[in-house]
């Protein structure tokens, strides 16, 4: 039997959610699920394009939708902009002597919050990237010999530039295969853009006027509830059937990990309950296999970046359509 | 097999360096290759060897080395394969590939020595490019050309089509024979060749995936061979033993004769006499025969022939001379001897109204006793209409086998023309000359009707026919009359050239392995002019046609051999197979001529022995019926009598007698040889016969029934000899075989059967589509045992018919693909995906709102797609068979 799910509840926080960010940022409906879907599985997210296409914007909305603009609800956002001369203790914290008690004490740095924006991430050195690997994988950053723990809630959301831009240093595997999803952000289409311009001054305000929609109980809430959405054996398989490919295809050279496989059916249920659902489809697993899978990827060439995720996907929606049932 | 795996582990071994050497890169990785040249080139190169199996038949120019021409092709197949796998240019190849055919054959011109050794290569060289470019041409077919399957596996039928038409029989089986391993293979390559284009070969369990394949087409071939091999075992080894002689091995010397052997071991003249490459020499007896003289004084002059067949008809693409049963004023009389009880006639009368010839024409009677000539065949010349069989006598039963009484019509202007009588004979010359003054009177064919002057002067109208034509017309051009230019024919290949040699000359291996398509007759008349009595008979025939004289060719044997101790009997032995013409002249009927030149080289065959069977009793009794008891020690029988030949008179009853017999001192004999008493069971059919005093003393009185004359004689009747007959069952079986093999051959039905048979798979190939969408919408609309396998069903059928429609989804989740579809047709597809998606991958229960969704889809839904696309687009879109198959194949991986 399924897992009662207070799924009305659910649902009601999620179109809260969604229509709070929709007020801003137009024109982006599957963007703020991908988004969502991240946050639900507890995960992270990368956004990724051209700059001024309102990944940061996007991102901050997000932020004081679910932390609020005067951080008074206990959900804890902060922002780093990512520069090429930022250093790890400037996302760590550091250790500083206090005159008083005459010891060094440690400066938490901005890392220690629930909600992070990291703007354009690949800006910063491998360095600073490395700095985010163990409290984007374990909540937890350890300096020196302590450990400390971050907050239950620990979200974060980087946007970077392409990496063909100048200036740009590119993400190593291990740090991109921490980001649940990555998305590629996309222009809006014509009439959204005529929309937009018509009435910038209208989204600026809103911007500068957000509501916090959400407490931070709400947004645990619904984490747990995801753990309880529905995934059928069959949708497992072909999980697994999906990793399996992408290391046996020729022209993938790295594939998904383990790790990515249980990132992945994380994120199939998060993406269910972001549709409503209480059970994972085939709908979910063709529209969140690529954001999930295709940034740990490492392809031979670009023919095949464009078309070896696809065709791997494309064989086992084939074997999951001519599933015989009933 | 072998050279195979070398090859394929040679250039997957290559390949495992440059792995990411994409400039000379492969299009498939080994592993497909390899899957290729197991799946697709073993099978076809099977099919191939089946086939050259069977052409091998009917062109003598391909020495019957199949195994040989099959390796040829497999070898261009595979090295193709490898060659296109391996991203080679399919023009640079093949035409490095042809240049070097080219080349070989240039230097062959140059190298090898004699005109027939040069020729005899060039041509096993053009064998051998034709069929490696043939099966190169195959190999990037398979390799590179998704459509290639279905293209090849057409022209396999066609090819079949042609080659069942170049038989002269057309039965079941040879169809079954011809037609069954090529659609089986056809169905399989074209299935096969899209799995393996579809297939994913980095997915686990490769191996098992093609091992699997290959293990099942094995045990469907082999099954499929088997049983093949089970019901037409005698066939195939009646060509094995035509072809080897009787050896059993593939000889290339001496292998084709003018006689067939039987599969009993007995012989009979060849139904089909093909203009071959060579002529054997078997000295065997094969019947002795005793003939009351043509002519008062026993002047007949040597030799005397025998005639079993004619042929009228000449096949130009198959260079055969073929028997017609329908050919015009049928003469031929051709009953089974063995068939007809002992004593007991058989006359045909219309075959001497047939031949239409009343001048010089008399009875002649002759006796045939049979050594290793077939029970079956009867051998008379020419103009027949009677038979009668008789018993041998005990002492020369291991020697003869059977015999018979045979009268003929025959003309006494008939006889040993031309050949053979040496030159010079002043007396010879005479007896022909006064022949040819008779013959001269008969000067034109008017008022023969004209389906017989066409039918008999038939000749095929093409250049090199014309050839022939010019040539006869040149060597006649004197001659007055049909004997005339016959004997100008006659003078000509007796004529010799400037050096004073003879032009033309006999050969019994002329050694000229022609091209099927170019004239073996035009090679012979005018270049080799070496050959034996068919390639004589042969261009004589053509000559004569040409000149408007019906003629047609006579085959059986002929004979020097005339006993001097023992006048009028002859002895015919397996080499004096003869063939040559027959002139028809008005009021004459048919005469034979004789054009083959002597054969200055070899003495025809030994003397023989001189001693003839004797001359059988005066029979007074003979009983027809089959055996009710045997007693094998007081060698006592009793039979049931139907019909009784009594001192003379024929006697029937309805109602069959008991004959109680005293069978001790009786020759018991069969038609195969001598046989023992035990060899008769109740229920034998069988034949007896009495000579004794006894019986003679009996006299049947006017009123006697066959019951009365059996009551009448002694009990037990003294009984001189036994035949034993044809069991019914051996009856039947030979009667099936006979029929098969003497039905004539409809050519018209033939051909529409195979139309229909065609058009019938083709029918069936567009109608799959359609056919499959009635199973699935049939299943979808009937299915309410529960509303999981309702909508499972619904969705299936849905998904199988936009897909047949052309509406395929790619790259799409079923919730996007059905949206779109709801937007093009404004159904409801989306609602019922959902719905079905649910019930798929959750357990939740539907609700009542959901399963209404389900219920009342289907209907609206197809209403709305139809509403939506033209008859005509859907029409055609069903007929498309890639997309049914796009439906049912994986998609591959990339």
């Amino acid at each position: 039997m399924e897992q009662d799910i207070h799924i009305d509840e659910a649902l009601a926080s999620i179109q809260k959610l969604v229509d709070n960010i929709e007020t801003v940022i137009k024109g982006k409906r599957p963007q703020i699920q991908f988004i969502l879907t991240a946050l639900l599985a507890k995960g992270h997210i990368l956004m990724e394009d051209n700059p001024g296409t309102g990944k940061t914007v996007m991102a901050k909305t997000l932020a004081q939708s679910i932390s609020g603009r005067h951080n008074n609800a206990g959900v804890n956002f902060k922002r780093i902009q990512f520069t090429p001369d930022l250093l790890p203790m400037d996302l760590i914290g550091s250790h500083i002597f206090d005159d008083v008690q005459k010891e060094f004490v440690f400066k938490k740095g901005p890392l220690f919050c629930n909600v992070l924006l990291a703007d354009e991430i690949n800006r910063a050195s491998p360095k600073v990237q490395s700095a985010l690997l163990e409290c984007m994988a374990e909540n937890q950053i350890t300096m020196g010999e302590i450990t400390y723990p971050l907050e239950q809630l620990f979200f974060a959301i980087a946007t970077q530039n392409p990496v063909e831009m100048e200036g740009t240093y590119p993400l190593p595997a291990a740090q991109l295969d921490r980001f649940f999803i990555k998305i590629i952000f996309g222009y809006v289409d014509e009439e959204t853009e005529l929309d937009i311009y018509n009435n910038y001054l209208g989204i600026a305000d809103n911007l500068a006027h957000i509501q916090q929609v959400l407490s931070m109980e709400e947004i645990l809430f619904l984490q747990n509830e995801t753990e309880k959405v529905t995934i059928h054996p069959e949708l497992v398989k072909a999980v697994r059937n999906l990793v399996w490919d992408t290391r046996r295809h020729s022209d993938i050279t790295l594939g998904a990990s383990t790790r990515s496989g249980i990132t992945f059916l994380k994120c199939l249920k998060a993406f269910a309950l972001v549709n409503g659902r209480t059970f994972v489809t085939e709908n979910d697993l063709q529209i969140i296999t690529a954001p999930v899978l295709d940034h740990r990827l490492i392809y031979r060439n670009r023919d095949a970046k464009a078309s070896a995720l696809a065709s791997i996907l494309n064989k086992e929606m084939d074997r999951l359509s001519k599933l015989k049932i009933g | 097999m072998i050279v195979t795996r070398q090859l394929c582990c040679k250039y997957a071994g290559g390949y495992q360096g440059p792995l990411y050497n994409m400039q000379i890169g492969k299009v498939h990785s080994a592993k497909k290759v390899v899957a290729q040249l197991l799946l697709l080139a073993l099978p076809t190169a099977a099919l191939v060897w089946y086939v050259l199996f069977s052409i091998n038949q009917y062109y003598q120019v391909l020495q019957n080395q199949w195994l040989q021409q099959g390796a040829y092709y497999l070898g261009g197949m595979v090295l193709a394969m490898l060659f296109y796998a391996y991203r080679f240019r399919f023009i640079t190849t093949a035409l490095l590939l042809f240049a070097v055919y080219y080349v070989a054959y240039k230097l062959l011109g140059k190298t090898a020595v004699g005109e027939f050794d040069t020729f005899f290569v060039s041509v096993q060289l053009l064998i051998f490019s034709i069929l490696s470019g043939a099966g190169w041409i195959t190999g990037y077919g398979f390799s590179r050309s998704r459509y290639f399957t279905i293209a090849w596996s057409v022209f396999l039928l066609a090819f079949q089509v042609l080659m069942v038409s170049k038989t002269d029989q057309v039965t079941a089986n040879s169809l079954i024979l011809a037609f069954a391993p090529v659609l089986f293979y056809s169905f399989y390559i074209i299935y096969t060749a899209e799995l393996l284009r579809n297939m994913n070969e980095d997915e686990p369990g490769f191996g098992w995936f093609v091992g699997r394949r290959i293990t099942g087409f094995t045990v469907l071939a082999v099954a499929l061979l088997a049983s093949l091999l089970l019901v037409f075992q005698k066939q195939f080894e009646t060509i094995e033993k035509d072809w080897a002689g009787g050896k059993g091995s593939n000889k290339k010397d001496g292998a084709e004769s003018m006689t067939k052997q039987n599969r009993d071991g007995s012989v009979s003249n060849k139904d089909q006499m093909r203009v071959t490459g060579s002529l054997s020499k078997d000295k065997r007896l094969v019947f002795v025969a005793n003939l009351d003289n043509y002519f008062p004084n026993s002047t007949t002059p040597n030799p005397l022939y025998f005639t079993s067949l004619y042929y009228t008809k000449f096949d130009t693409l198959t260079q055969t001379f073929e028997t017609d049963a329908n050919m015009p004023a049928n003469d031929l009389f051709k009953p089974d001897p063995s068939k007809i009880p002992l004593y007991f006639t058989k006359t045909d009368t219309s075959v001497i109204r047939n031949t239409n010839a009343t001048l010089n024409r008399k009875v002649v009677s002759a006796d045939i006793y049979k050594v290793i000539l077939s029970p079956n065949e009867f051998i008379a010349p020419s103009t027949a209409f009677f038979i009668q069989p008789i018993p041998v006598e005990k002492e020369y039963a291991s020697q003869f086998k059977s015999a018979y009484r045979t009268k003929m019509w025959v003309s006494d202007l008939n006889s040993a023309y031309f050949i053979y009588n040496p030159a010079g004979n002043k007396g010879l010359e005479q007896f022909q000359e006064q022949r040819f003054q008779q013959l001269r009177t008969a000067t034109s064919y008017e008022g023969i009707s004209s389906p017989f002057m066409d039918y008999y002067t038939f000749m095929p109208n093409n250049p090199e026919y014309q050839r022939i034509k010019n040539l006869s017309l040149n060597i006649t051009k004197d001659a007055k009359t049909p004997v005339d230019k016959m004997v100008a024919i006659r003078n000509y290949f007796l004529s010799k050239d400037e050096f004073g040699q003879p032009k033309f000359k006999y050969s019994d291996n002329p050694g000229i392995p022609g091209l099927p398509s170019a004239s073996k007759l035009n090679y012979f008349l005018f270049e080799n002019r070496k050959g034996y009595c068919a390639y004589y008979a042969g261009a004589t025939l053509f000559m004569l046609r040409s000149l408007g004289i019906p003629s047609r060719i006579a085959a059986g044997f002929l004979t020097v051999d005339r006993s001097s101790k023992n006048p009028g009997w002859y002895w015919f032995y397996a080499d004096q197979a003869h063939a040559w013409v027959q002139l028809y002249f008005k009021g004459y009927g048919w005469i034979d001529f004789d054009t083959t030149v002597p054969d200055v080289n070899t003495q025809q065959s030994p003397q023989p022995d001189g001693t003839p069977p004797m001359n059988p009793q005066k029979p007074w009794l003979v009983a027809d019926g089959e055996a009710v008891t045997v007693d094998t020690v007081t060698q006592r029988v009793t039979m049931k009598v139907k019909k009784l030949l009594y001192h003379d008179k024929d006697f029937e009853t309805i109602v069959s007698k008991d004959m109680f017999m005293d069978v001790s001192l009786a020759t018991i004999t069969k038609d195969t040889g001598g046989a023992r008493l035990s060899d008769i069971k109740p229920g034998t059919p069988i034949v007896s016969v009495s000579y004794a005093e006894s019986v003679q003393e009996i006299e049947p009185a006017p009123l006697d029934t066959l019951g009365s004359i059996i009551a009448k004689l002694a009990k037990p009747v003294p009984i001189d000899a036994v035949k034993i007959m044809e069991t019914a069952a051996e009856k039947k079986a030979k009667q099936q075989q006979t029929q098969a093999e003497a039905k004539p051959i409809n050519w018209a039905n033939a051909l529409w059967m195979l139309l229909a048979a065609i058009g019938g798979f083709l029918l069936l190939l567009f109608w799959l589509p359609w056919l499959v969408w009635q199973y699935y919408n049939t299943r979808a609309k009937k299915s309410t045992a529960n509303i999981n396998q309702k909508a499972y069903r619904v969705y299936t059928a849905s998904m199988y018919y936009l897909n047949q429609l052309g509406m395929q989804r790619h790259q799409q989740s079923p919730e996007q693909f059905a949206n779109q579809m709801d937007i093009r047709f404004t159904s409801n597809f989306e609602r019922f995906t959902a719905v079905y998606q649910q019930i798929k991958y959750s357990n939740r229960a539907l609700s009542n709102q959901q399963q209404q969704v389900v219920h009342n889809f289907f209907a609206p839904f197809k209403q709305q797609v139809r509403s939506n696309l033209s008859f005509k687009t859907r029409f055609v879109r069903f007929l498309n068979i890639y997309n049914t198959l796009h439906y049912f194949t994986k998609p591959k991986t990339g």
